[in-house]
């Protein structure tokens, strides 16, 4: 374990100097052009609009990764865009949402590969938490793909805590609420582990995106 | 097996007879014609307004802006009705020659002799052959033809007939309201359980003629049947439009299973509706494969209205050479302790394109309800296309929702592995096609999926068989 995060180190740091961190911000323009390699990871938070990134260039590594908090009152509106012009390139997107009130959350994802773009790999994820129920939740993750030498997959799941976790919790001596806050930690915490893990271990950053989520 | 010769697929079952109607109105669509329908098949009043007033809904409504690409169709080059002959047949010998020899190259009589409770083969837009088993009878279970079952049943007709897809849902539902012929009516009273599948054979066989079947199934409370509809049809120049409009009722802990083969040629819009009702603790299965056809637009659905209600959507879409299969499924949760199940498996070769189109929707009260959606999609070549769209609004949080979908070509490994064992490239293809769409073919009667297994062997080999 040890030996295998030293050896991983050298590469990490190499690795984070070509990586580029993007936030997601409102009112900035929407459309991305990936035009060299290298490792790029966008970062959505509780934005309404259009996020769409295109890949021109082999070995890029795009990471897409977004965390919604919803509560009341708020309507969040998302259309991601996640396509391949050119092949040898990695796309990954992951959407957590969480949702208290009567919050809205209507996303509609798109993953496109040209028919040139062969060898690439494209995945796409939504995982929405629906606290209330009042909520409402709308999800389209789609998939045009024109090559077939690809690998791409999405996945989307929408549901309420596990009631068997809440119910290990409680029988620990855990009260229902904090219970709850913890599971709904690690379900916006998993977003975070991923980032560090491709690179984003810039505590400044972290801490900023932390911040902005809680 | 020819090998490095890619042939194109020869289709099996596509020889076609002299044309033989005795009636047929003239081409297009007018008033006129939809009221000439109607008299001719002597229906009842009420009947003849319903369609004059789907008439004048198909003329408002637009074609569907999504989906297929359906600017070919022309609506007045249509022949909308042929009678193929006068009167019913009830016995096999009284068939013309033609048409039984068109039925003894499908099959049909052997299939019945084997383990048909009864067949209802449709030739052009009438049934002119049924049996009925003495057993059915006795239940008091109905299989006939929808033209018959007007006559002969109006009341039943009349409660159901397009309360779950009115002419009002959709341009294609308007049109079959006003023009329909054929189709199955299947009752199944309160208990009875139908042990043996019905099947129905449709065929198209006039140039440039549409078939618009109607088929309306009732399943009383406890009841079960499984109902089988498969489609051969010969090969013409000209484009011809198949547009059906299917409603199923499935009573209190009632079981209904509805298996499709559709293989029309290759020249063929296949634009149907399909939807069932499940009331409590009903099960409602559609297992839909689609082969054949130019354009397919079809999304079976469910509308899961009672308690405990469960839907299913088993799928296999196969698109070949200028072939758009555009399936997929919906499923509607109106209340508690609902499930819903979709599996569909799709391929695409010489250049062909499939799309999964769903949707799935969680309505309010709907609580405890599970919803799992899988879609896997292989690309054979790369001129083929593979899109998913499937959409998901969820209005109720005490539910489980899960999707899934991948979009892959033949694992290399494994092709690598039956070559090296002595396969020819062409049979591990077959193989591994087989073995991708095995979650649904095994849910099929064993006559049916070995027919389909062959296909897709012969569709993969490129050669005939």
């Amino acid at each position: 374990m040890l030996a295998e995060a030293k050896g991983r180190s050298p590469e990490r740091s190499r690795r984070n100097k070509h990586m580029k961190f993007i936030q997601i911000k409102q009112g900035k323009k929407s459309k991305h052009v990936v035009n060299t390699p290298g490792e790029y990871i966008f970062f959505i938070h509780n934005y309404s609009g259009e996020v769409d990134i295109e890949i021109k260039s082999q070995e890029a590594k795009v990471f897409i990764y977004g965390i919604y908090v919803g509560k009341k009152g708020d309507n969040f509106t998302l259309n991601t865009i996640q396509h391949h012009k050119i092949g040898n390139s990695i796309s990954d997107l992951l959407i957590k949402g969480v949702f208290f009130d009567d919050a809205k959350f209507i996303y509609d994802g798109l993953i496109k590969i040209d028919k040139k773009a062969q060898k690439s790999n494209a995945y796409q994820k939504n995982q929405n938490l629906m606290l209330s129920k009042d909520v409402f939740v709308s999800s389209k993750p789609n998939l045009e793909i024109l090559a077939n030498d690809v690998r791409c997959t999405h996945g989307s799941t929408t549901g309420q805590l596990d009631q068997t976790q809440v119910y290990y919790l409680k029988t620990r001596g855990l009260t229902e609420d904090t219970a709850q806050k913890l599971l709904i930690e690690g379900f916006v915490g998993d977003v975070f582990n991923k980032m560090e893990e491709n690179g984003v271990d810039d505590p400044v950053i972290l801490e900023r995106i932390r911040q902005s989520t809680t | 097996m020819n090998q490095s010769n890619d042939l194109q697929f020869d289709y099996k079952y596509g020889f076609s007879m002299p044309d033989t109607s005795i009636f047929q109105t003239k081409r297009g669509i007018s008033p006129e014609i939809v009221y000439q329908i109607s008299k001719i098949k002597n229906e009842p009043e009420w009947m003849t307004a319903k369609r004059l007033r789907a008439y004048e809904i198909f003329l408002t409504k637009k074609m569907p802006s999504w989906g297929a690409d359906l600017s070919k169709i022309d609506f007045d080059d249509i022949v909308y009705f042929i009678r193929a002959t006068d009167k019913q047949q009830n016995s096999w010998e009284d068939l013309p020659a033609e048409i039984k020899e068109t039925y003894d190259r499908i099959g049909v009589p052997e299939a019945e002799k084997k383990f048909l409770a009864g067949v209802s083969a449709q030739y052009e837009s009438e049934v002119v052959y049924e049996s009925i088993t003495k057993e059915l009878t006795k239940d008091g279970v109905i299989f006939c033809d929808m033209d018959t079952a007007l006559l002969k049943y109006p009341e039943i007709v009349k409660e159901y007939f397009g309360t779950l897809i009115p002419a009002t849902d959709n341009k294609f539902a308007a049109l079959n309201s006003a023009v329909w012929s054929g189709g199955s009516f299947v009752y199944v009273p309160k208990g009875v359980q139908v042990k043996l599948p019905l099947q129905a054979y449709f065929r198209i066989n006039a140039e440039r003629f549409g078939q618009f079947e109607r088929t309306l199934i009732i399943a009383e409370e406890g009841s079960i049947v499984h109902y089988i509809e498969g489609c051969t049809a010969p090969i013409y120049v000209t484009d011809s439009l198949h547009s059906a409009v299917v409603e199923i009722f499935v009573k209190k802990n009632a079981r209904v299973r509805y298996t499709t083969v559709q293989n029309w040629s290759n020249n063929v819009y296949n634009l149907v509706t399909k939807r069932a009702k499940a009331e409590e603790n009903a099960v409602m299965e559609w297992i839909d494969c689609n082969i054949g056809s130019k354009v397919t637009m079809k999304y079976p659905s469910v509308y899961l209205m009672g308690e405990g209600a469960k839907g299913e959507v088993l799928s296999i879409a196969y698109a070949g050479a200028d072939q758009h299969q555009d399936a997929g499924a919906k499923m509607i949760h109106f209340a508690p302790n609902t499930s819903s199940r979709i599996v569909s498996k799709s391929i695409s070769k010489h250049g062909g394109r499939t799309s999964y189109r769903g949707l799935v929707q969680v309505m309010p009260g709907a609580t405890n309800s599970s919803v799992f959606v899988s879609c896997d999609a292989l690309l054979m070549d790369e001129n083929s296309r593979s899109d998913t769209y499937p959409t998901m609004k969820i209005k109720e949080n005490q539910v489980e929702v899960q999707h899934e979908a991948t979009v892959e070509k033949l694992g290399e490994e494994k092709l690598f592995y039956l070559t090296s064992r002595g396969i020819s490239k062409n049979d591990a293809e077959g193989i591994l096609v087989n073995g991708f769409i095995e979650p649904v073919t095994r849910e099929i009667p064993l006559e049916y999926s070995i027919e389909l297994n062959r296909l897709m062997q012969l569709e993969m080999s490129g050669s005939v068989g």
